[in-house]
């Protein structure tokens, strides 16, 4: 390690960790990888809007161990089988005793051998970012899934990861989930905390031929945290992939969704991020059309408010003889003050003739014609302005096919817009 | 009720409205027409409250107070109601519940009753009866996906709910087709009391044989060129607003 450059310091920090003995070609592959590099700046054109600075100046140390409260950091109404992770380690005690869904098997990743990798390792070409070499490198825990043969799963199954600690610290949860032919999930994967620390999840998902996953993503990480979160779908011949990010914590978040799609599959990335004070978040997509007839779909939306700034970078590219493609990708940003900032950029590389692909993006504030509208009704200027930015969310809210997680999201919606005045506006 | 005397008024500079003088009473139906263009429209939101346009001469009196000293949506509390030709749509929002929001925000004003949910879903199951609307679209988001003529049923049914004092329909007929603008307008007709007063604002004459204005006023170039009873409208059906114009012209040149 003191090979690598100056300011590459919070690298050795975070690498300076435990690393666990098994899957150990996997660490190696991403240790060489690291050895030598640095966190990438400003310079880089894909981190131009996105400082690390700020995470750099840290000093991290080990994650603190020990027993948490849950209680407080729980999205009420939640039902499904909730598995919980505190700093990075799986918590058998904090997780529900109905434990998982019947037929669905769950091992978490400390207990997982390494043999285990090759059901699921998404391999997509490209050199991982460094984020997800570090998780690979250092990962303790987290979590395979596996769904067996036509398996329909009834509940969802819920993944709480839950950072607590009073000094800077790292966490790398690892998650790897096959679905076989036919099977059918509902996964919740939700990231919350207290304290500075950084994480930095790392998610791989392989479905076989026709199988559905619908995968909800919550991101209330502290308000000074750091998230940096890498996810590589594999999704087989009509398969489907239907994920939702929703980002409302970390000083600065990064999403990074790499989507594969072979034939007659589909694909979608949904986002809502809820952005205030001096929040950052950015998400970097890569949809692959790969093969002919895949149908994907993506509507990322912002809400940026006070200092706070947003980015989208969504990459879709539709491969040679991929014909009969439908990718749509819509960003639509709704700035609240003279401050706020979005940065967004759809980037479509098409290589068949026989596509069909539509973008757009937006930055605007709230329409006048649309407050006049709910002032005509009696709603006076402050409740039309806030119930139009809740309706703006609520748009990919109630895309969210797990009911009892799209009703505790309203209400942090509906506190975090000011639309609680307002009533149940369901 | 209303009493609006040689209002001007523009939109980003541009006079739009230039003069209007106009009386309604309690319990009248006024239906103002004219070719596109003409201004009517503008009318309506001036009186509603829309922010884009600015008020530069002359006044409007709703029983006896300033309507331009009020907001929007104070001059919704106060009984001002206006049917929209655009109505917009906000995901996430039940009709039902902002049907409910609404109501309570105009009886929070009167000093009423509050509804609850419950008491509020027996109310509103007697008045979608009133415009025919099936019960889905009481669940279904504020006029997310609704076509046209279901948007402008919507909007009768707010009115029905709002119970305003005066009612100011913008083109209501348009995007209808005949069987809906018959429930609608019997709806209308329905909803007409003694102490309420309807300004029908349209382009076609062919709402007015439903609802059955009092009085119809022929609007153009921001100037009620020609007033008259209901007879006016059969006239316009036959005749177009052509002869108006050239009237009006003919009497301004005398």
């Amino acid at each position: 390690m003191t090979s690598m450059v100056a300011g590459s310091s919070l690298l050795v920090e975070l690498l300076s960790g435990p690393r666990p003995a098994e899957w150990d070609s996997l660490r190696e592959a991403a240790e060489a990888r690291l050895e030598g590099r640095d966190l990438p700046t400003t310079q880089a054109e894909d981190w131009k809007y996105t400082d690390l600075k700020a995470l750099a100046a840290l000093t991290f140390g080990p994650a603190p161990e020990g027993t948490i409260d849950l209680a407080p950091l729980l999205l009420s109404e939640m039902v499904g089988t909730r598995q919980v992770f505190v700093n990075g380690h799986h918590a058998p005690h904090a997780s529900c005793a109905s434990a998982v869904p019947a037929g669905v098997r769950f091992l978490p990743m400390s207990t997982a051998s390494e043999a285990c990798h090759a059901l699921g390792s998404v391999k997509n070409g490209a050199t991982p970012e460094l984020f997800e070499d570090l998780n690979s490198a250092r990962f303790q825990d987290g979590a395979v899934i596996l769904v067996p043969k036509h398996l329909k799963v009834a509940l969802p199954l819920h993944l709480l990861f839950v950072t607590r600690t009073d000094t800077p610290c790292a966490v790398f949860p690892r998650l790897l989930v096959v679905l076989e032919a036919g099977a059918e999930l509902e996964l919740v994967e939700e990231h919350h905390g207290q304290g500075t620390y950084l994480s930095c999840p790392v998610v791989e998902i392989r479905l076989a031929e026709g199988a559905i996953l619908r995968h909800e993503r919550v991101q209330r990480e502290s308000p000074e945290a750091f998230h940096i979160g890498t996810l590589k779908a594999e999704v087989g011949r009509n398969a489907q992939y239907h994920s939702r990010t929703l980002s409302f914590g970390a000083r600065f978040s990064r999403q990074h969704p790499w989507v594969h799609l072979a034939e007659g599959a589909e694909g979608t990335l949904d986002g809502l991020a809820l952005l205030e004070g001096t929040q950052v978040a950015d998400t970097h997509s890569f949809m692959h059309h790969a093969e002919p007839n895949a149908a994907s779909h993506q509507l990322h939306k912002c809400i940026v408010d006070g200092r706070a700034r947003a980015i989208f970078n969504g990459q879709v590219r539709v491969a040679p003889g991929a014909q009969g493609t439908d990718a749509k990708q819509q960003s639509r940003n709704l700035l609240l003050s003279e401050a706020a900032r979005v940065d967004t950029k759809p980037q479509l590389e098409i290589y068949a003739d026989d596509v069909k692909c539509s973008h757009g993006a937006t930055v605007g504030q709230l329409d006048p014609e649309e407050l006049f509208y709910l002032q005509s009704r009696g709603l006076d200027a402050d409740d039309a302005r806030n119930l139009l930015t809740y309706g703006f969310a609520a748009d990919v809210l109630q895309r969210i096919p797990v009911a009892s997680l799209r009703r505790a999201l309203r209400r942090l919606v509906m506190a975090r817009t000011q639309a609680g005045s307002l009533g149940d506006l369901a | 009720m209303l009493s609006i005397k040689n209002l001007t008024a523009s939109i980003n500079g541009t006079p739009v409205l230039k003069g209007i003088d106009l009386e309604i009473k309690a319990g009248e139906i006024h239906a103002i027409m004219g070719p596109n263009g003409s201004g009517k429209s503008t009318l309506g939101k001036v009186l509603a409250g829309h922010p884009s346009y600015e008020v530069t001469g002359g006044e409007a009196l709703f029983e006896g107070r300033d309507l331009f000293t009020l907001a929007a949506d104070e001059r919704a509390r106060a009984g001002i109601f206006m049917g929209f030709q655009h109505p917009i749509e906000v995901p996430g929002v039940s009709n039902a519940s902002f049907l409910r929001l609404a109501y309570n925000k105009k009886a929070e004003a009167e000093g009423r009753d509050e509804l609850d949910p419950l008491e509020f879903d027996d109310f509103i199951h007697e008045k979608i009866k009133l415009v025919a609307m099936r019960e889905e679209f009481l669940d279904r988001s504020l006029n997310e996906g609704f076509s046209g003529g279901e948007k402008k049923r919507n909007e009768i049914l707010q009115m029905a709910v709002l119970e305003p004092k005066l009612a100011i329909l913008d083109e209501l007929d348009s995007g209808l087709d005949i069987d809906a603008l018959r429930v609608l307008g019997d709806a209308v007709n329905r909803l007409q009391r003694a102490d309420r007063a309807l300004l029908i604002i349209t382009h076609f004459p062919r709402i007015l044989e439903t609802i059955q204005p009092d009085y119809v006023h022929v609007l153009s170039g921001g100037r009620i060129l020609k007033s008259a009873g209901k007879e006016l409208a059969l006239e316009l059906e036959d005749r177009g607003y052509d002869w108006v114009l050239a009237e009006s012209a003919a009497g301004g040149a005398r």
